[in-house]
């Protein structure tokens, strides 16, 4: 097991990229391979020390035995974990945009907010965020018709507009609430959402599902109600009170579910 | 409006010269010229006409460098040139925005700077029709050129936008005055509905108008779709629209001969941006199964559109492209320009042919009273304010001849017709020789 502490020392407002700094790639660096380093900031690159302390304990065969961890205010640091496919990483502050962008494996925690494209493509292994998401969560890369198509990402916090657009397969938690358009266009995979959501989950959806288990504040014509069912089973989960279940989009002919709690919606009773 | 004598007092007449203002790009104006003047416009509107007659007024003459105490002061070009190539050679985060009213030609020697020092292009569309672009991507673009509309056309739809106001002669040009092989009697042979919260001057002239609640345009069009997969639609009012309204709509939409969908920034803009538009475009596609549908962005500036067709051309992306690592990258809030001030990125910031100073929000603008600011124009504005370096171009279909692309993406030839002024530069040489002068000075420091 080899653990790679990397503690913010400076701060630049031109975004750091992280895209090489993945498990993958530095399970086998030692202390002076990090310190030759030198991360691209805008056009240029520039050495990894001059903005970072870092600290290097045990060794590693492969990036699954690497344990990565970004001690602090990560958020001018793009693609945190991006492409990574084993191993942990572990920011301890904010993250900026794209944490977790097409990752395949491995998994990544975020003790605070992360910014928008956080788990965009992602492909396998896990994204767990302990603060809130902005725009675009787990959603496609822009005008690609496949979102996120593995994976899990866990969000405690609210997510923003448009989560995991064109999602393909994967599953996404919300604990908190949802802004506009969570799973547009979704093919597959599963979404849930635990609070309040504002408008129109699912447009375009084809088929998946979508679960939510607070308020909607606007449903879209598209959707047409199934039944009332008890304490349904919903992708191998047991969920517990009154769901709605309805099918859409009919524009586009879907087949995917929308399930709305029906104690917190009863005005579409 | 008082009654104006004709301008009968004039040297020659140069005929079909292109408006350089909107994106209709009337390409049948005569200039009137006396003295390498413009006296008179025939044919264009008053947009483009004065835009053209009136340039004159607060035009950028000589390059300026602000100095120590704040002023801008007239300065001779190298010197302007050589500060401006300075600050572009030295920048870790350059940022070149703007490029939407000037020619082809010249995006493409800004192109070559751009990617020479890895920096961001960026035109207008990320303040107006980016999410457009983003839904085209998508899925897909059921587009015509405007003289099908003007020959076929018996349906015609303005969403959230406002051409009498912003593209006077769009509907006399090509859309809803003019006869047409198909509609021999013009007007009279065609339906013109506007969709817009408010009743526009547009909304005013229209047969129909639906005006759907701000931010409903998404599931006001979802409704719409919903009727034609002949869904009962279970809401009383959608979007602020009673559901037999709607129902009526549909149905005559189904039933023209030949629709034609333009829409504006006020669909793009709202809540649910580009997704307002992709559901917009898979609507025409639907109602492809009916009848003969197309649509269309109500595009700007004169070259707006030039600028994504030559960039997707060229890299790949149609604009907010990002070249620090190399190769180009895009993607939108990330490498965008209003979202990259935001954040506080840019170190250098060249604006050209654009004006941000009047467009871009609060935030943004804070961010460039930071950092150097170049500025190519010919006019002083707001922007100008805000510039260290001022470099004076020349007017694109005025003084220097060019090419753009009109809203339908049909490339159009601008000409020349007057002489620009002997201290300006034209736009294409001015980004040319920065581009020669910031080559100079990294191939020095290697
Ligand atoms: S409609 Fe537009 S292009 Fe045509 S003359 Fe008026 S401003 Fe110029």
């Amino acid at each position: 097991m080899k653990t790679i502490t990397l503690t913010p020392k400076k701060f630049s407002s031109i975004a750091l990229e992280f895209d090489e700094l993945i498990p993958d790639k530095v399970y086998d660096w030692n202390k002076e391979d990090f310190e030759k380093y030198e991360v691209p900031i805008g056009n240029s690159r520039f050495p990894l020390t001059d903005y970072f302390d870092i600290e290097i304990e045990g060794s590693a065969e492969g990036p699954e035995e690497v344990k990565m961890i970004l001690d602090g205010d990560m958020g001018r640091v793009k693609y945190i974990g991006c492409k990574m496919s084993a191993g942990d990483i572990l920011v301890n502050g904010d993250a900026d945009l794209q944490v977790g962008a097409e990752m395949t494996g491995g998994s990544i925690k975020v003790n605070g907010n992360a910014e928008s494209y956080a788990g965009r493509e992602m492909k396998g292994g896990s994204l767990e965020i302990m603060g809130n998401v902005r725009e675009y969560c787990g959603t496609s890369y822009i005008g690609e018709w496949r979102g996120m198509s593995d994976g899990i990402i866990k969000v405690h916090g609210n997510a923003g507009k448009q989560l995991a657009d064109c999602m393909s397969g994967g599953e996404i938690y919300v604990d908190g609430g949802c802004d506009i358009l969570a799973g547009i266009h979704m093919t597959k995979g599963y979404i849930e959402i635990g609070g309040d959501v504002t408008r129109w989950p699912a447009g375009q959806m084809k088929n998946g599902t979508v679960v939510i288990k607070g308020k909607l504040g606007r449903l879209l014509e598209g959707f047409e109600v199934e039944g009332i069912y008890k304490n349904p089973e919903i992708h191998g989960k047991q969920l517990t009170g009154k769901y709605i279940k309805y099918k859409g989009d009919i524009g586009v002919n879907g087949k995917g579910s929308l399930w709305l709690n029906a104690e917190k919606n009863r005005d579409l009773l | 409006m008082a009654y104006e004598e004709p301008v009968t007092d004039y040297d020659k007449i140069v005929e079909n010269c292109t408006c350089a203002f909107c994106g209709s790009n009337c390409d049948d104006l005569d200039y009137l010229v006396k003295d390498n003047r413009v006296v008179a416009v025939r044919h264009a509107c008053r947009l483009g006409a004065s835009k053209i007659m009136e340039d004159e007024d607060q035009r950028l003459i000589v390059p300026m460098i602000r100095d120590e105490t704040g002023e801008l002061v007239e300065t001779d070009w190298d010197t302007a040139l050589d500060k401006a190539a300075e600050l572009i050679a030295n920048a870790v985060r350059p940022l070149f925005y703007g490029w939407s009213e000037t020619s082809i030609e010249c995006m493409k020697k800004g192109l070559k700077l751009t990617e020479y020092v890895g920096a961001v292009i960026d035109n207008q569309a990320t303040i107006c029709h980016g999410p457009t672009v983003q839904a085209v991507q998508n899925v897909g673009y059921p587009l015509m050129t405007l003289g099908e509309v003007k020959n076929r056309a018996d349906m015609v739809v303005y969403s959230g936008s406002n051409p009498m106001n912003a593209h006077p002669r769009h509907l006399s040009r090509y859309t809803m005055f003019p006869r047409g092989w198909f509609r021999p009697r013009g007007r009279y042979d065609r339906t013109l509905v506007t969709w817009d919260p408010k009743f526009s001057d547009t909304a005013k002239m229209s047969d129909i108008w639906v005006p759907f609640e701000e931010n409903g345009d998404y599931e006001f069009v979802n409704a719409i779709r919903a009727v034609l997969k002949g869904k009962e639609l279970k809401k009383d009012v959608i979007a602020g629209i009673p559901k037999e309204d709607i129902i009526e709509l549909t149905e005559a939409m189904k039933n023209v001969e030949f629709g034609a969908l333009f829409f504006g920034l006020g669909l793009t803009h709202t809540l649910s941006k580009q997704r307002n538009i992709d559901i917009a475009i898979q609507l025409v596609q639907d109602l492809n199964a009916y009848t003969k549908w197309v649509l269309l962005p109500m595009r700007g500036h004169f070259n707006v559109n030039g600028f994504n067709i030559f960039l997707s051309y060229e890299m790949g992306f149609p604009y907010g492209v990002d070249f620090c690592r190399g190769y180009p990258r895009y993607m939108i809030g990330e490498t965008t320009t209003i979202d990259l001030l935001n954040r506080r990125e840019p170190d250098v910031f060249m604006v050209i042919a654009a004006d941000p100073g009047a467009h871009f929000p609060g935030g943004a603008l804070a961010h460039l009273t930071n950092i150097p600011v170049i500025q190519i124009d010919i006019h002083w504005g707001p922007s100008t304010e805000l510039a260290d370096v001022v470099l004076p171009g020349t007017f694109i279909g005025v003084e220097t001849a060019g090419t753009s692309y009109r809203m339908d993406s049909v490339p159009i030839h601008m000409k020349k017709a007057i002489d620009p002024p002997e201290t300006c530069r034209e736009d294409e040489w001015i980004v040319n020789e920065l581009y020669e002068r910031v080559k100079k000075i990294k191939e020095a420091s290697k």
